[in-house]
């Protein structure tokens, strides 16, 4: 890419004639740019305020809430008992950290945990269960069962619902029955002995709830599922019944959902205290950069130039395409017919045959030429219907080659067959015939 | 506005203080990060304020009127610095891809107040017609060459490139002939395509035959006897006759045969025979037609007839719409009423499209002499020919179709009286010129 050549010496210097007229800007200024997208840059403005003003009247964007939050209105969350705890005069509190549930224990509060991601470890889980005098778990998972109820087990989700209480807790016969979608425990001999005992047995599978004593002498509860807490299901059966016969017990409820706060790995050290310090902002300016480098890249000098090109169709698409169509349809009879129609005609010029010369004539004529059979010239030109592919491509061939002979019989000279048609310049051959 | 690659090597080095300040503590090296971007940008701001502004400038065009296709011009742009400050810019000239600027289109200029660079562009078109030009971009850069203003300016211009007229190599031979046909050296002898040109003396070596007794007899002096002076008739090729050329713009020209569309071969046909028929005393008239007249060519003669048809083709292009045949002896009747040989240039190769043309062609033979010239596809004849496997041999049909087709319609415009030309289309042009001549020779015109 050679530069174009630009004159650096003050040629034609210092034009002073002052009326030179600047060449009009095609691109706005500022100011004009403004001016016309001013609608645009108005409803644009008032969208953006509109949802700052519906932000802050909501006061942030409500995300859905944790499954069993005590605020949470969705099916899985279990704002519909802790409103009905609430009305009853329980003070409902929520947590998402273990030291306040921890103190609200020891005060003697109920608590009720559901820990849905395994955070709190065994020692933190056998503390708060030696705490508190009354503990409900809510579908506890394998490791809060080794640490609470060394005998207790997961069994699988119920069949149906479940309604033979079988055990003389007093929120369980109340409630009778409790719905579908139960998960089921169960409860081994050295357990049983140790003083565990099952409500709402589904066959011989297992209880959908355990209750039994706890470390520091408390009742400890394990319900299986969190349908019977939850508002889509709460009302179903005896759902209700069991909920609150087991948390509207004292006048103290603590709502122990734990957060990432309680999590084990607080002594390790984060990403973000192994890492040197310019890392981040490292980062952040690499991020710039690319931005920086995009602008520089990707503004565009000046507008695309609009190129509008003539129309132009390759004139050997219709034969192509009528080349297909005969492919397609295996028209070979056809086919072979347009080549003898060409062949019949070619001969007959070469052969100074009248145009309204009979195709047998032409025939008979070809064959005296060449010296060949006359009827098999006649079946070649007329009569052979070509039967599978192979035979169209050698009679196709055979008919060329048979032009070819009459025309090498006619000027044994010209080897190669001339052009079939041509009615072009008489001088075809003239040297200045071809264009540089 | 825009960046430049200086800027964003400037934002980059901001990592050396970040990590030196990283080795600190982690909040210096935030504080670092922000100060040098605010630095870096407060820099850019402060170069884009002393730019020189890209819209006080003018901008003076040199630029040739035409040029002949595959020929090379060079234009000039004058870029004037009209404000007060130094203005550092880079120029683009958006000149249309088919005009075929050499090498790049931008231009670094420093330009200072009240002065003007010249830049030097060539450029070889690949495309005829109107190569335009509509703007002018100037990029100014401040003096830090950080950032820079940007602004597009209104330059039109234009370069109208003429068809190439390659077949003139075949125009010297063809004029030879002509001359041997012409009264350079008077025919004495009448025959076919003659008409008389005048009575002269007997000179020595003059056919006898040729002496008009008549007119000996007139010139003879009765006051001298003896003194008899014989005179003889010369003759001359018919002059003045009518040539009208109509060129089919509609979607058959639009066709590219050999990789040339059929319109420029049209055109390259056309220039010829109306270059040779300019030579040999004729009236050539130029008609492009589709729906509508696309250029018309009237009442020219001598090189100012080949400089109006070369531009009159410039602009026209095939458009794809279907011609109106119907309307074409109308046309023809409004150039001329006397007898004419009306050359029609069109794509006769299919029945289907080709019976407009049938339709009206005894309306044009009845009063003229009409020559249906079109072109063949070489590609044709090449595949008809080539029958090794299956595919081929029914693109051999295929192709043996479309030329029975062409035959079938060429001898259609036989029967109606016409006469057909058709050859390839580097043949066509000559082919065209060579029936001329005969029909000149034989007094057909």
């Amino acid at each position: 890419m050679t530069p174009p050549v630009v004159d650096t010496a003050p040629s034609t210097t210092t034009v002073t004639d002052a009326a030179t007229p600047t060449a009009p800007a095609v691109t706005p200024t500022v100011r004009a740019f403004l001016r016309h997208r001013r609608a645009w840059l108005v409803i644009g403005a008032v969208l953006v305020l509109g949802a700052l003003l519906v932000l802050a009247i909501q006061g942030g964007a409500r995300t859905p809430g944790p499954a069993m939050g005590a605020d949470n209105p969705a099916p899985a969350g279990a704002k519909a008992l802790v409103e009905v705890l609430r009305d009853h005069g329980i003070t409902v509190t929520e947590s998402r950290s273990y030291e306040p549930a921890l103190a609200a224990a020891e005060r003697g509060a109920t608590v009720l945990l559901y820990d849905e991601s395994g955070i709190l470890d065994d020692r933190r889980l056998r503390e708060l269960a030696a705490a508190s005098d009354r503990l409900v778990v809510v579908e506890p998972a394998f490791g809060a069962l080794e640490a609470l109820a060394p005998g207790v087990r997961l069994a699988g989700a119920a069949s149906g619902p479940v309604d033979a209480v079988g055990c003389d807790l007093g929120a369980a016969e109340r409630a009778g029955a409790l719905s579908d979608g139960q998960r089921l425990l169960t409860i081994d001999d050295d357990a049983a002995d140790a003083g565990w005992q099952g409500c709402f047995r589904d066959g011989d599978f297992g209880f959908a709830v355990v209750a039994g004593p706890g470390a520091g002498g408390g009742e400890l509860t394990m319900v299986g599922a969190t349908t019977v807490f939850a508002n889509e299901t709460i009302a179903e059966s005896g759902n209700a019944a069991l909920a609150i016969g087991l948390t509207g017990v004292t006048d103290d409820l603590v709502w122990y959902l734990p957060g990432p706060a309680d999590a084990d790995a607080a002594d390790a050290p984060t990403i973000g205290e192994l890492t040197p310090g310019w890392v981040s902002p490292v980062m952040l300016l690499a991020i710039v950069i690319v931005i920086v480098v995009g602008i520089w890249r990707g503004r565009r000098f000046g507008p695309l130039v609009v190129e509008n090109l003539p129309v132009h169709v390759p004139a050997g698409e219709t034969s192509a395409g009528r080349a297909r169509l005969y492919a397609r349809t295996a028209s070979r009879t056809h086919a072979l017919d347009q080549l003898r129609i060409g062949t019949v005609r070619r001969i007959a010029r070469v052969l100074r045959l009248p145009r309204s010369a009979e195709l047998a004539e032409v025939a008979d004529a070809a064959a005296q030429a060449t010296g060949r059979d006359e009827a098999a010239v006649r079946q070649l030109l007329a009569d052979v219907q070509p039967a599978h592919d192979r035979e169209l491509v050698e009679l196709a061939g055979e008919l060329a080659r048979l032009e070819a002979e009459v025309q090498r019989t006619l000027d044994p000279r010209a080897a190669a067959p001339r052009a079939p048609t041509s009615d072009a310049s008489p001088d075809r051959d003239d040297p200045t015939g071809r264009r540089p | 506005m825009a960046l430049t690659g200086r800027f964003a090597l400037l934002v980059a080095l901001g990592v050396v203080p970040v990590v030196v300040a990283g080795a600190v503590g982690a909040a210096e090296a935030w504080l670092a990060l922000v100060g040098w971007l605010v630095l870096a940008i407060g820099a850019g701001v402060l170069d884009l304020s002393l730019a020189a502004s890209p819209r006080q400038v003018a901008l003076h065009r040199e630029v040739p009127d035409r040029v002949r296709l595959g020929e090379s011009v060079t234009t000039v742009l004058s870029v004037e610095n009209l404000g007060q400050r130094v203005l550092r810019a880079t120029v683009r000239d958006a000149w249309e891809p088919s005009a075929g600027l050499a090498g790049s289109n931008r231009a670094r200029l420093r330009i200072p107040p009240a002065e003007r660079r010249r830049v030097t562009l060539q450029l070889s078109p690949w495309r005829r017609g109107d190569r335009r030009t509509e703007q002018v971009t100037v990029r100014s850069a401040g003096p830090l060459g950080l950032w820079s203003r940007q602004a597009t300016l209104a330059a039109p211009a234009r370069l109208r490139v003429l068809p190439p007229f390659h077949s003139r190599v075949h125009l010297p031979s063809r004029l030879t002939r002509l001359r041997e046909l012409d009264g350079r050296t008077p025919l004495l002898i009448r025959g076919q395509g003659t008409e008389f040109d005048s009575i002269r003396e007997y000179v020595r070596g003059d056919d006898v035959r040729s002496i008009d007794w008549r007119a000996t007899a007139r010139h003879a002096d009765p006051e001298v006897p003896g003194n008899m002076r014989l005179m003889v008739r010369t003759w001359r090729p018919e002059r003045d006759r009518r040539i009208v050329i109509v060129t089919d713009t509609s979607r058959t020209a639009a066709a590219r045969i050999a990789d040339e569309p059929r319109l420029d071969t049209a055109f390259e046909a056309s220039l010829l025979l109306a270059a040779l028929a300019s030579h040999a005393g004729d009236r050539v008239d130029f008609l492009a037609w589709d729906r509508r007249l696309r250029g018309r060519v009237h009442g020219a003669s001598g090189p100012e007839l080949l400089a109006r048809m070369v531009d009159t083709m410039a602009g026209i292009d095939a458009e794809l719409i279907e011609a109106d045949w119907a309307s074409v002896p109308g046309q023809v009747r409004r150039i001329t009423n006397r007898h004419a040989l009306v050359v029609l240039l069109t794509g006769a190769d299919s029945p289907g499209s080709a019976r407009g043309l049938l339709s009206v062609l005894p309306q044009l033979t009845s009063r003229h002499t009409v020559v249906v010239a079109s072109v063949a596809d070489p590609a044709l004849i090449e595949a008809a020919r080539a029958r090794d496997d299956l595919e081929q041999v029914y693109v051999a049909a295929a192709a043996e179709r479309g030329l029975l087709d062409g035959e079938r319609v060429g001898a259609a415009v036989r029967r109606l009286g016409a006469l057909t030309v058709t050859a390839a289309p580097h043949e066509l042009p000559p082919a065209l010129a060579d029936l001329y001549l005969e029909l000149k020779a034989s007094g057909k015109l």
